[in-house]
């Protein structure tokens, strides 16, 4: 294998612990095995309520939760310059070679990203959304994203159809994007020690109750299959706005007993909820991949989704069946998969999705984009600033602008805070006992 | 690795596939591109073409409301510098609600007598209220200086004409389907509250009556008129425009020259520029569907 050479990443995202969600374990994730190759990675994360400072995870993994509040759904205010001073004490003072930032939505990863080039970093930015082209949030977004991946080294996505969505919102040729899926935790989800009687099915949905979820598709479908099937019942987790609409279902169709409202679920107490069901069903509008399928698949549940955005790519064809938005389709592919439901073993699924998806491999991949980004040749400012002019009309020369103004307020950092004055980390290795526990075939354990 | 791969029995590497599962595939770079590769865009799915003529036609409906609405500042004009008295305005007032009747009448496909019947109590309900509060709009504005008044009035009427729904009516006519939005509402109490400021700048009481009884049935039931006639037959629709206009420039023009000229030149560009530049414009249109994009219910939330 010879000694690959060891990157020094710094994780950017308004999205991390002690929030749970896609984005964050997968940081989380990421991170994790990133440590077991060998690699350093800090992330940087704006501050959760008094969660502020330097804090430190499993395998050493540190976190700075910067001094900036949350202002607009987890998301800091993006004031621009402001974070220049400290993102560039932090870049130095952990000798960081590579920034890789994550989600669109996250101001924080845009003026990271931002400040990362100026200050002559290499950098590499996930996404894990799916957005639209028309509507007037989308257009702005799709903008801003424009700008960062203008002179972004690789860009990831999740899902190859999360791939043509990047490509063509922001521009970026194709050859520059990566598709690495994110992957599941297969030791911490277990299907159920024994399996479960088929004389009644419960079928499970854990999700948010919001409009994009398919809440009101759940309203319309869950009636139907209480009535067409009477050893059906089923488990919903997960609260939202949309949740009194169920209740309301549920008073309306008497089915206080075969309809059980659990409220939100935490992320612990997940893999206990869905051991209890044989069917996992997801109703989403749109999804750019869908962890919870695999969580299910891992359980050893069949899954029933809806054919949207990534889903189809995410398991093989006999692990889950596929509808479409629709009430009456959704009804015959529960029809289809209580059908098939007795040739399923939950064991035999989830050993298969340990070799389908594992993060190691994730991070094997991802080491891959970092050695290509870290080959990419260096640039002065002004080859960066024509990269910044195709990106529109009056667009291009503001995106040049605010480049040219940080660069300025670079230099200006450089001679009030030089770089001689800001201590480095010292880098130390941790002994073998001190290691997070990782099992042979792959799966990490995190105690 | 994930056993379902097709295997070829000769040594070329075993197909791309557009897959997220088992790993990186053997063969492939992550970053490959196949030449499905945005297979499933759709371009430009739900854009209309559209040709001149019927751009123009359509815009018809426009420069009508603007001569509508030209008509109504016409109207009040005269009655501030006294050119009209009050029984002029009372005669011009029941003789646009005959008329309106009248179209309704002979246009209207459910007309039934119980309807009309009930439209005639409605009808004498709001002027009778408008004939009892008619004190108390001509003493709201007392204290107010002229001019803030006209610039209100002009900023409310720019704000009406801005938001108004052309296509349809605010007040819903027997048969329509689309519920009025929130912008036509606006624009609808705009132009009400148009008519107050306009009408308490007025000495006599029987005056400021006339006057709002004007303004709201023609802000209130001109555009359920011209729906109407719309409705029943399209070239009943660009003769009664074209009618209107002539008419609206007629009186402009004994007016004020100016503004003859301006009106003049807003009905040209309304009626002949803007169809040209949205044609023109519309090469330029992307529209972009594809799998990524959010599925839409088939069914309507009832909540």
């Amino acid at each position: 294998m010879g000694d690959q050479k060891r990157h020094r990443i710094l994780m950017v995202s308004d999205f991390f612990y002690p929030n749970f969600g896609g984005v964050e374990n997968h940081i989380y994730y990421l991170s994790q095995c990133l440590l077991k190759l060998g690699h350093k990675v800090v992330v940087l994360t704006h501050a959760y309520g008094n969660r502020s400072g330097v804090r430190y995870m499993t395998g050493r993994l540190k976190v700075y939760y910067i001094p900036w509040k949350p202002f607009l759904m987890q998301n800091t205010l993006p004031t621009f310059y402001g974070t220049l001073p400290i993102m560039r004490t932090i870049l130095i003072r952990e000798k960081i070679s590579l920034v890789h930032g994550h989600q669109a939505f996250s101001t924080l990863c845009h003026e990271a990203l931002m400040h990362a080039r100026t200050m002559g970093y290499k950098v590499v930015f996930t996404d894990h959304s799916l957005y639209g082209f028309a509507d007037v949030g989308s257009i702005h977004m799709n903008k801003v994203l424009q700008f960062t991946l203008a002179d972004v080294s690789q860009a990831i996505c999740v899902s190859h159809t999360s791939k043509e969505n990047t490509v063509l919102r922001s521009g970026l040729p194709p050859e520059k994007v990566f598709v690495i899926p994110n992957a599941v935790d297969t030791a911490m989800f277990t299907p159920a020690p024994e399996k479960l009687s088929h004389n009644e099915i419960v079928i499970i949905v854990i999700s948010r109750l919001v409009y994009r979820k398919g809440a009101d598709l759940l309203v319309e479908v869950i009636p139907e299959i209480c009535r067409l099937f009477s050893n059906v019942r089923f488990i919903v987790g997960g609260d939202g706005p949309k949740r009194v609409r169920l209740e309301e279902m549920r008073e309306k169709n008497s089915l206080q007993d075969r309809v059980e409202m659990l409220g939100a679920v935490p992320h612990a107490r997940v893999r206990s909820v869905l051991i209890s069901g044989h069917i996992f069903l997801n109703s989403s509008l749109t999804e750019a991949f869908c962890i919870a399928i695999l969580e299910a698949a891992s359980c050893g549940l069949l899954t029933v989704s809806t054919r949207v955005g990534g889903v189809p790519e995410v398991l093989p064809d006999d692990m889950i069946v596929l509808a479409e938005p629709d009430p009456s389709d959704m009804v015959r592919a529960i029809r289809k998969a209580i059908s098939i439901l007795p040739k399923i073993d939950p064991q035999v699924m989830h050993l298969r999705m340990k070799k389908l998806y594992n993060w190691h491999d994730v991070a094997k991949r991802t080491e891959i984009v970092y050695d290509r980004a870290l080959g990419c040749s260096n640039q002065n400012l002004v080859d960066r600033l024509s990269r910044y002019l195709p990106c529109g009309g009056w667009a291009g020369k503001l995106f040049c602008l605010v480049m040219i103004i940080d660069f300025l307020l670079w230099r200006l950092l450089q001679l009030w805070q030089p770089t001689e004055d800001i201590e480095e980390v010292p880098d130390f290795s941790l002994p073998n006992s001190e290691c997070p526990e990782f099992k042979e075939d792959g799966s990490l354990s995190l105690r | 690795m994930d056993s379902s791969i097709n295997e070829n029995p000769s040594p070329t590497r075993p197909r791309w596939r557009k897959v997220a599962y088992g790993g990186m595939q053997p063969g492939f770079d992550d970053n490959h591109t196949d030449e499905t590769f945005l297979e499933a865009m759709v371009m430009n799915a739900n854009v209309v073409k559209r040709s001149m003529l019927k751009v123009m036609q359509d815009s018809v409906s426009i420069s009508q409301y603007l001569c509508i609405v030209a008509l109504v500042v016409l109207v009040w004009t005269c009655t501030l510098r006294s050119t009209l008295n009050e029984n002029t305005l009372l005669l011009l007032d029941v003789s646009l609600l005959g008329l309106g009747f009248l179209v309704l009448i002979l246009t209207a496909e459910m007309m039934s007598l119980n309807l009309l019947f009930h439209y005639f109590i409605n009808i004498s309900f709001f002027t009778t209220g408008l004939y009892v509060s008619a004190p108390i709009y001509q003493t709201l504005t007392r204290s107010i200086s002229s001019d803030s008044i006209w610039a209100v009035t002009v900023s409310l009427l720019i704000l009406h004409l801005f938001l108004h729904d052309y296509s349809g009516s605010t007040i819903r006519a027997p048969g329509a389907l689309k519920n009025p939005n929130l912008t036509s509402c606006i624009s609808l109490n705009a132009s009400v509250v148009a008519s107050v400021f306009i009408a308490s700048r007025l000495p006599s009481r029987i005056q400021v009556f006339a006057i709002m009884l004007f303004s709201l049935q023609v802000f209130l039931f001109a555009p359920l008129v011209t729906y109407c006639i719309k409705k029943y037959s399209f070239q009943l629709h660009l003769w009664f425009s074209f009618g209107l206009m002539v008419l609206t420039l007629a009186f402009v023009y004994m007016l004020h020259r100016l503004l003859f000229v301006l009106l003049l030149g807003l009905l040209v560009f309304v009626t002949v520029v803007c169809p040209y530049w949205l044609i023109r414009i519309q090469e330029y249109k992307f529209e972009i569907n594809g799998p990524w994009d959010e599925a839409k219910l088939c069914f309507d939330i009832t909540e």
